[in-house]
């Protein structure tokens, strides 16, 4: 509980200066703050799991986050800023790791990677590739900026469509009707 | 002018979205007036969103999941855990971290290894791993590492053992090239452990080099019992639990694919045959340096492990005895009924082999103390476990009879010849089904000055090395060729002593830094040159230059024969190695024609696409392995359930779209749509085109013949074509199942029953499980004649298949009672209970002479779309129908090829 508040009011000052000064410096400390935390937080809900529970790590980590910056005590103001944040970051990270398996696959670091993980064909993880949704959603910001930061608040960053709205100060109905438009758009894109 | 058509695309699009899902396409023609533009751009949109159900509703945040957990998971040192202190990391495998740890309460080093989360949260799984890790444990075999404790502290599974101050074999590989002593030290150690644990019923399933432990005194531990199975599992249990969730994120996991026995990488059961592949491969490394099946992918590796013959040790490594050879080879076997059948038989022919090999070595001292001999014999060195190259040679099977030392030293060197020329000779005529013999000669100096042996038979063997990764090629290995090294050899005389195919004669010529090759390919039969070689190379670094001109002209090669021969490796389609390994795993479930397994070939092929969305040739493998499961493949009680067949048509059809808009000369994509117009759509005409231009665009696809001849026998209603077609598929790929199957329709259907019935004995061996359905599929029941014959048949097909007693009972009391129309009622009684397709059981009702049930079947297998309705007019077991008016309607409506 105690660490949650540290965090909580840590957060909040980093927001503020970053809102403050739009440091680059300050967006990054954020980064590796949220980014530690999930971190921690998803070892401590794995190592919590005992056997035969059925909860995939896959809604630990994402309970972890969303704990996590759903921090009531944070203004809505910056909780605005910190939903738009959060949203790049996560785009960036998973974006990152996902090059990161890319080159793995593609054999780049061979050398590097032992033999048993090379020849590992892990379960599939998604039904598309990450790669491609990003280049895909930079060109969809290009046709309408909107619509691509729907797509990081509700995908990236895991809000559902009352949050989404919220956030963006539209109607919940908006948001839904400009979700099926990206979908649509997007999974064409990953399709052709 | 773009943004505004933007808008307007969203405008419609939204409220296109508003209106009632089949009133949306009218709604959208309305609005968009004329503009066809704007209205493709809309449908493209609507129907994107149709298959889009789950795209991106589960947040993203779950891909890194498995990051965090990674990352979670490394301890530090100075925690403790339990009473272990930890003192450092040593190792990280699949499997979880391995630490070195103080066991403060013993106060002795320990070994500990905390299992990932995801492998010990199956408690029944858990339960099942820690007994047979205890069980291996508690053998007390001096090989196997002892296990102290598996338990738990607060959060984590983990296992306690000895610690091992050695080296695993991996890590052994990477330093040192091992000597033969060495390699049978640890190959007998490593067998007689696992010789123990076979008899004690435990199965290790993964043996390979990170598994084997050599202490610095050469004692050898075997590591991680049980543990492979443990993952296994949770493979399985993931792949579960996922299907589950998400229909389309199923997937399988292989681990390192190096070491696995074929039975294994395929996911069938595996027992202790599986161990005595994995350690045969382990031998072959130690011996040549690489593993017997490497390919330059998983994909290609997997291929090589289902397919391809390992070349001989003598290829990598000079000084291997035959015997050695021999065993290794039969551990090796593809086939686990081949291979040696238990841990103790390797044992004690490793160990003999061991014995008469230190014989040998006392035999040489003898000789070298002056018998002729010694000319002849080089010297031993003073390390007696060090033996050369010549005196391998010489353990022949006769050393064994132990005669008199002396007169046996002589003729060791002359039974060793001729065990060498045999083996030549063996290798020469060891049919190779289609494939091309290749020998490529040392290459020539032009200016006789400047010969250098790292040209002449160092760009040999790189050649060599590049042609033995081609598929279809078989490769004289460098020591048959080397002799040519001095003589002045006309390269297809040369040929025909190697008794090759082609030869591969080649010069070179040096100056200033640069190095010319000119390769010439010979046809030894034609004596022509098929293809001329040219490169030219900087001769700074020798290496890297032999594998430019080795690579260069491997693929030159390669396209030549793809042009010729259609080496279907030519055409893989996809860059993505896991999915091209998907798509060869695919082809292998599709070709054993049952359901579940055409249910894994779609899991494969539609995984492939998942990982290339381009590869147009998984495609047309989920187009033809959809419309196998409508077909209704075996077991027969799965046959025609109209919702799966209309729907698997839809299913298969997009996928036959989708190929051919990615590739429109795509062969298979046309036999895929040839079959769906025939089986499904009747529209025979279409069918026919299809088929054609398959052939048409492959002449050399066993799947285009095969469906062709499907077509063939039934609307094309010409027999002796579709056996010809037939018969060039079956040459094309001798080994797949289907065409074997079609061949016996096509000789049932155009009533030749004798062949049929001889057909249907030999797909009955290599097929027992399809025995009986294929018994009634072919047509087994209609071939008339004699009856006692059809019923013992039926009798052994049923056996070899496994059919029940009570069924075997039932039919037998049939037979006694009322001969074959008895059989045929108690077969109508039973395809009614099992719902088997339609169109089969109007077959049966006509043969037993119930007309009218039959066209009540007939009719409502029409209405169903069963693919069987194709061969309406054809099917033999129809004919006691045919001079009935209704039948003529019937096939009328099912319509006629003009």
């Amino acid at each position: 509980m105690e660490n949650n508040e540290r965090l909580a009011s840590e957060i909040t000052e980093m927001l503020r200066d970053w809102s403050d000064n739009h440091h680059a410096d300050s967006a990054d400390a954020l980064l590796k703050l949220v980014y530690g935390e999930l971190r921690r937080q998803a070892h401590r809900y794995l190592q919590k799991e005992r056997s035969g529970h059925t909860l995939q790590t896959t809604a630990l980590v994402h309970e972890a986050y969303l704990k996590l910056i759903k921090q009531k005590d944070v203004s809505w103001e910056s909780r605005s800023h910190f939903f738009a944040i959060a949203a790049t970051m996560m785009r960036r990270i998973l974006i990152d790791y996902a090059k990161t398996k890319h080159r793995i696959r593609r054999g780049g670091v061979h050398s590097d990677v032992p033999l048993e993980n090379a020849l590992t064909i892990s379960v599939s993880e998604t039904d598309f590739d990450l790669l491609a949704l990003d280049e895909a959603l930079n060109r969809l910001a290009e046709k309408e900026e909107h619509l691509a930061k729907i797509v990081e608040l509700r995908f990236f960053s895991g809000l559902d469509v009352a949050e989404t709205a919220e956030v963006l100060g539209i109607s919940e109905s908006t948001v839904k009707r400009d979700w099926q438009m990206a979908k649509a758009w997007l999974h064409r894109e990953l399709t052709r | 002018m773009a943004e505004e058509k933007w808008l307007k695309v969203r405008e419609i699009f939204d409220s296109a979205l508003q209106q009632k899902p089949d009133e949306r396409r009218g709604f959208v023609n309305d609005v968009c007036g004329g503009d066809k533009t704007l209205l493709a751009e809309i449908e493209s949109l609507l129907s994107s969103l149709d298959g889009a159900e789950s795209f991106m509703e589960t947040p993203a945040v779950a891909k890194v999941a498995g990051a965090f957990e990674a990352e979670a998971k490394v301890l530090e040192k100075g925690k403790c855990f339990g009473h272990y202190e930890i003192i450092e990391q040593i190792g990280a495998g699949g499997m979880g971290e391995v630490y070195l740890a103080q066991d403060k309460k013993l106060d002795r080093k320990v070994a500990v290894k905390i299992l990932n989360e995801r492998f010990s949260r199956d408690e029944s799984n858990l339960q099942r791993f820690i007994r047979e890790a205890k069980s291996a444990s508690g053998l007390n075999h001096p090989n196997i590492l002892v296990i102290h404790e598996i338990g738990e502290s607060g959060d984590a599974h983990y296992i306690v053992s000895e610690h091992i101050k050695g080296k695993t074999l991996r890590a052994i590989f990477n330093e040192k090239t091992l000597k033969l002593s060495e390699v049978f030290d640890i190959a007998i150690q490593s067998a007689g452990a696992l010789c123990a644990a076979h008899e004690a019923h435990l199965i290790h399933r993964d043996i390979k080099p990170e598994n084997i432990m050599i202490r610095p005194d050469g004692f050898v531990k075997i590591l991680d019992f049980g543990l492979a199975k443990l993952v296994e599992q949770q493979a399985i249990g993931l792949e579960k639990a996922t299907a589950k969730q998400n229909e389309t994120a199923k997937g399988v996991i292989l681990g390192t694919i190096n070491y696995m026995s074929p039975e294994q990488a395929k996911g069938e059961r595996v027992d202790e045959r599986t161990d005595i592949f994995s350690l045969g491969v382990l031998i072959y490394e130690m011996l040549a340096g690489r593993t017997p099946f490497t390919g330059d992918s998983v994909s290609e590796t997997f291929a090589n492990l289902i397919n391809q013959e390992p070349q001989p040790l003598a290829r990598f490594a000079a000084n291997v005895p035959d015997e050695l050879q021999r065993i290794v080879s039969k551990m090796i076997g593809k086939n686990k009924n081949e291979r040696f059948q238990t841990m103790r038989d390797v044992v004690t022919d490793l160990k003999d082999l061991r014995e008469n090999l230190s014989l040998n070595e006392k035999l040489e001292r003898v000789a070298s103390s002056g018998t002729q001999a010694t000319a002849v014999l080089p010297a031993t060195t003073g390390d007696a476990n060090i033996l050369t190259a010549e005196t391998q040679y010489s353990f022949s099977l006769a050393v064994k009879r132990h005669k008199p030392l002396a007169a046996l030293a002589s003729a060791v060197l002359l039974i060793s010849a001729l065990a060498l020329s045999y083996y030549f000779y063996a290798a020469k005529n060891t049919p190779v089904g289609n494939k091309k013999s290749i020998a490529v000669l040392p290459l020539k100096s032009i200016n006789t000055a400047s010969r250098d042996e790292i040209y002449e038979v160092g760009i040999a063997d790189s050649l060599i090395y590049r042609l033995a990764s081609i598929k279809g090629f078989i490769v004289r290995p460098l020591s048959a060729i080397r002799k040519y090294t001095d003589i002045e050899q006309d390269p297809l005389a040369a040929g025909r002593e190697q008794q090759v195919d082609y030869v591969l004669a080649s010069n070179y010529q040096i100056a200033g830094g640069k190095i010319r090759v000119t390769s010439q390919l010979f046809n030894v039969e034609s004596g022509q040159i098929e293809e001329t070689y040219k490169g030219e190379k900087d001769t700074n670094d020798v290496f890297a230059m032999q594998d430019a001109v080795a690579d260069e002209f491997g693929k030159l090669l390669q396209s030549h024969f793809a042009l010729t021969s259609g080496t279907p490796s030519a055409k893989r389609g996809t860059e993505n190695e896991e999915a091209y390994r998907l798509y060869l795993q695919g082809l292998y479930f599709n070709d054993k024609r049952t359901e579940p397994d055409a249910l894994k070939a779609i899991e494969a092929f539609e995984q492939a696409v998942r990982l290339d969305p381009n590869y147009a040739r998984a495609w047309a493998g989920i187009a033809t392995a959809r419309r196998s499961i409508a077909n209704g493949l075996a077991p027969a009680s799965n046959f025609g359930r109209d919702t799966v067949i209309h729907e698997q048509h839809r299913i298969s059809m997009e996928a036959v779209n989708k190929a051919l808009e990615l590739d429109p000369n795509l062969s298979e994509a046309y036999s895929a749509l040839c079959e769906n117009k025939l089986n499904y759509e009747y529209d025979f005409a279409a069918a026919e085109t299809a088929c054609k231009r398959a052939i048409e665009l492959d002449p050399n696809s066993p799947l285009a013949h095969t469906t062709y001849a499907r077509f063939l026998f039934g609307p094309g209603r010409r027999f002796d074509d579709a056996i010809a077609e037939i018969k060039t598929a079956i040459d094309l790929d001798p080994t797949s199942l289907l065409p074997q199957i079609v061949y016996t329709v096509c000789l049932t259907y155009a009533r030749r029953y004798d062949e049929a019935a001889r057909q249907l004995e030999r797909l009955a061996q290599r097929n027992p499980k399809g025995a009986v359905v294929h018994f009634w599929l072919v047509g087994g029941g209609a071939m008339p004649g004699n009856d006692a014959e059809a019923f013992e048949r039926l009798k052994r097909f049923q056996i070899l298949a496994g059919t029940n007693e009570e069924t075997i009972r039932i039919f037998k009391t049939a037979y006694q009672a009322a001969g074959w129309q008895g059989v045929l009622r108690e077969q109508a009684k039973i395809s009614d209970n099992y719902n088997s397709a339609l169109f089969l059981r109007a077959c049966i009702y006509a043969q037993i002479g119930d007309k009218k049930k039959a066209f009540e079947y007939l009719e409502k297998a029409y209405e169903r779309r069963e693919h069987w309705m194709a061969y309406l007019q054809t099917d033999p077991r129809l004919d006691p129908l045919r001079d009935d008016p209704r039948f003529d309607e019937m096939v009328k409506c099912v319509g006629i090829l003009q």
